[in-house]
């Protein structure tokens, strides 16, 4: 983040005041869903896609067909007990490459494991680690940005230029760094991701609470007599709450991106995940496209439905943010 | 201008000094494991032991840490003046980033090496993303809510959602389906673009694409959104008014002044794009400095991995850098706001 961009993130947090409330205080929650479908109807399908894939992700042993580890067989065309060679040699072959067919609905990849059970197990993986990275991002990028704004001054200005120094790096490429150093693990991939994401975290709430500090009931409060504590907690942190669900779902676009990324340069821990059945499908793409393209489509759907949940969320929730979390 | 510039690259030094500090902070704190893996690596004579203790003299983690240490079984606290944070800070400040534990090269000439084709591919991705979204951006803004304008707007939200690796996977496969073609895409095959530019640029063409486009779908959203908040201007309407024929007021009145953010926003883009391109060049075969990385985190190579983060680090710093400057090159509100 350069001089000139904070200048103008600052310049957009201070302007443009909430302009006619989405929301009545009058409305029930189902009138409340029923408007948000009607007014943002790309959003509602970004959320229902959403919605979708973490059903799929948390059911992830209901919905598999078969162990997604597992190499399929299936009957060897060429067997021939009374022949020594060594294609009929054997009742039953491994199914590698299997075209989608109604045992395998999308075909079995190169180690003759079920697509399908692999996409659905991949889907657990990326919803779950997006989920853990980013409430870690959230909590410590809250208490960090909410603590720099509201006190300010050298606190803040260190703060600052500590995050600015680790957003000088290429992401993936400082997750590619601090994952050299720990043992790969689930836990491990999920704190590295957590980590850079809470820089993006406490960068838009500082900003939002910058702008809140300054309102008069946040001055009545201390008139009153709430100590700093108080007043953060109770008066300052419901109204970052807004900009928290918004980055919260376009966080978990990126994060689900960069789990492909490391999974599909075989840097993160094994498992079924989309990011390793995209680089295996790859190798067999002329072959048997579907591996490659359905999960490569996996991982674009998610992305959509969470950066289409979330623009919309925002629009809603928090339009002052429209300018800054481009 | 001048004082603006001085103080930009001034400001610069104390934030490279952090980048260079969080990568030892990252690599040396509970190194114990990256050394142990890379000592199991070693072949040769001598016990396990003997071999951490030999890659820990080689990285140099063999001193203490930092220039105080503290035991407080024994005695207070003393000074260390060679210790490993000195010694790796004035090292690399003179591109000296040690030896690579596997290919025994300097890390610093294989990463020249390779630095030019990753220089490249990220231009030649710049080089499309504008060529195809500031046209688009255009006609989408002036011609708001039309068919085209949704079309267009569609493709934006959908280029934004797609990784740039699925699409250079998704191209491959239409290259070798519909077009017959498959282009290079082994290191091996590689020709530098001095050497062989028709080569160069034919490995070059699908992952720059496949990159641009993501890049692109950004750019051109937050350009109609930039021109249709500038069309609106009491300005603008002026010029209308003046009588000036639709292609001066939208290209001289309006585009300038909505490009302004975007100049920021490509500066911002690039630490995305180069994570995007370490995938990319892995796919497709070009030997820059990504799959340096990716290797070398296999083979947990140290100082090739600090070298390249380093680099890459500091490289994005002075695009940013360049960025900013070009920016207040074009906003004169900038220089004396």
């Amino acid at each position: 983040m350069s001089f000139a961009q904070e200048r103008e993130l600052e310049g957009a947090a201070v302007a443009a005041p909430v302009s006619g409330q989405f929301f009545r205080p009058q409305d029930t929650p189902l009138s409340v869903i029923w408007k948000f479908v009607r007014r943002k109807p790309l959003g509602a399908a970004g959320l229902i896609v959403v919605l979708i894939l973490t059903v799929i992700g948390a059911f992830a042993p209901a919905m598999q067909r078969y162990d997604p580890e597992t190499t399929l067989v299936i009957e060897n065309p060429n067997y021939d007990p009374n022949s020594f060679e060594t294609e009929a040699f054997s009742p039953v072959i491994p199914n590698l490459k299997g075209d989608p067919s109604t045992t395998n609905w999308l075909g079995t990849d190169v180690g003759g494991r079920d697509t399908w059970a692999r996409l659905v197990w991949g889907a657990r993986r990326s919803m779950g680690v997006g989920v853990g990275a980013l409430v870690i991002a959230t909590v410590v990028g809250t208490m960090l940005g909410v603590i720099s704004a509201y006190f300010g001054g050298l606190l803040d200005t260190t703060l600052q230029r500590l995050l600015d120094a680790i957003q000088a790096f290429p992401p993936l490429l400082l997750l590619i760094l601090i994952a050299s150093t720990r043992p790969p693990s689930i836990t491990n991939l999920i704190l590295a991701l957590g980590f850079i994401g809470i820089t993006q975290v406490s960068r838009i709430v500082r900003g939002t609470v910058l702008v809140t500090r300054e309102l008069p009931y946040v001055e009545a409060a201390k008139v009153i007599g709430a100590n700093d504590l108080r007043t953060m907690i109770v008066h300052i942190l419901p109204n970052v709450t807004a900009p928290i669900i918004v980055i919260f779902t376009i966080g978990l676009a990126t994060v689900i991106v960069a789990e492909a990324s490391l999974s599909f340069l075989a840097v993160a821990p094994p498992g079924a995940s989309w990011g390793e059945m995209l680089s295996n499908g790859r190798g067999v793409i002329t072959q048997t496209p579907y591996i490659a393209l359905f999960s490569g489509a996996a991982i674009s759907l998610a992305v959509l439905g969470f950066n289409l949940a979330g623009d919309a969320l925002r629009d809603v929730l928090d339009p002052r943010l429209r300018n800054r979390a481009q | 201008m001048r004082n603006y510039i001085i103080a930009r690259i001034l400001l610069n030094i104390p934030v490279i000094l952090l980048v260079m500090t969080l990568v030892f902070v990252a690599t040396r704190i509970g190194s114990d494991y990256a050394e142990k893996r890379a000592a199991g690596g070693l072949t040769g004579s001598g016990t396990f032991e003997e071999a951490v203790q030999q890659i820990r003299r080689q990285i140099g983690t063999d001193k203490p840490t930092f220039f105080v240490s503290c035991d407080f079984d024994a005695s207070p606290c003393s000074w260390h003046w060679d210790n490993q944070y000195k010694n790796f800070m004035v090292n690399v400040i003179q591109f000296d980033f040690g030896d690579s534990l596997v290919t025994r090269t300097t890390v610093w000439s294989e990463i020249e090496r390779r630095l030019p084709a990753s220089i490249e591919l990220g231009a030649i991705e710049i080089f499309f993303a504008l060529i195809i979204s500031v046209p688009i951006g255009i006609v989408s803004a002036i011609r708001q809510d039309s068919l085209p304008d949704y079309v267009l707007r569609i493709f934006a939200i959908l280029g934004q959602a797609v990784p740039s690796f699925y699409l250079g996977v998704l191209f491959l496969l239409a290259a070798s389906e519909w077009l017959n073609w498959i282009p290079p895409l082994t290191g091996t095959d590689y020709k530098e673009i001095w050497e062989d530019p028709s080569a160069n640029l034919k490995q070059m063409l699908l992952p720059g694409l496949a990159g641009g486009l993501a890049v692109g779908a950004g750019i051109m959203r937050l350009l109609r959104s930039q021109m249709l908040e500038v069309l609106r201007q009491d300005y603008v309407r002026t010029a209308w008014s003046k009588g000036l024929r639709e292609r001066t007021v939208v290209m001289r009145h309006v585009l300038k002044n909505a490009l302004i953010p975007v100049v920021t926003v490509v500066g911002l883009l690039m630490a995305g794009l180069f994570s995007g391109n370490i995938v990319l060049e892995t796919l497709f075969g070009i030997p820059g400095i990504g799959p340096l990385a990716v290797v070398a985190m296999r083979q947990t190579d140290q100082p090739m991995i600090y070298g390249v983060v380093i680099v890459a680090a500091v490289g994005l710093v002075f695009v940013n850098l360049a960025v900013d400057i070009t920016y207040a090159l074009v906003d004169p509100r900038i220089r004396y706001g």
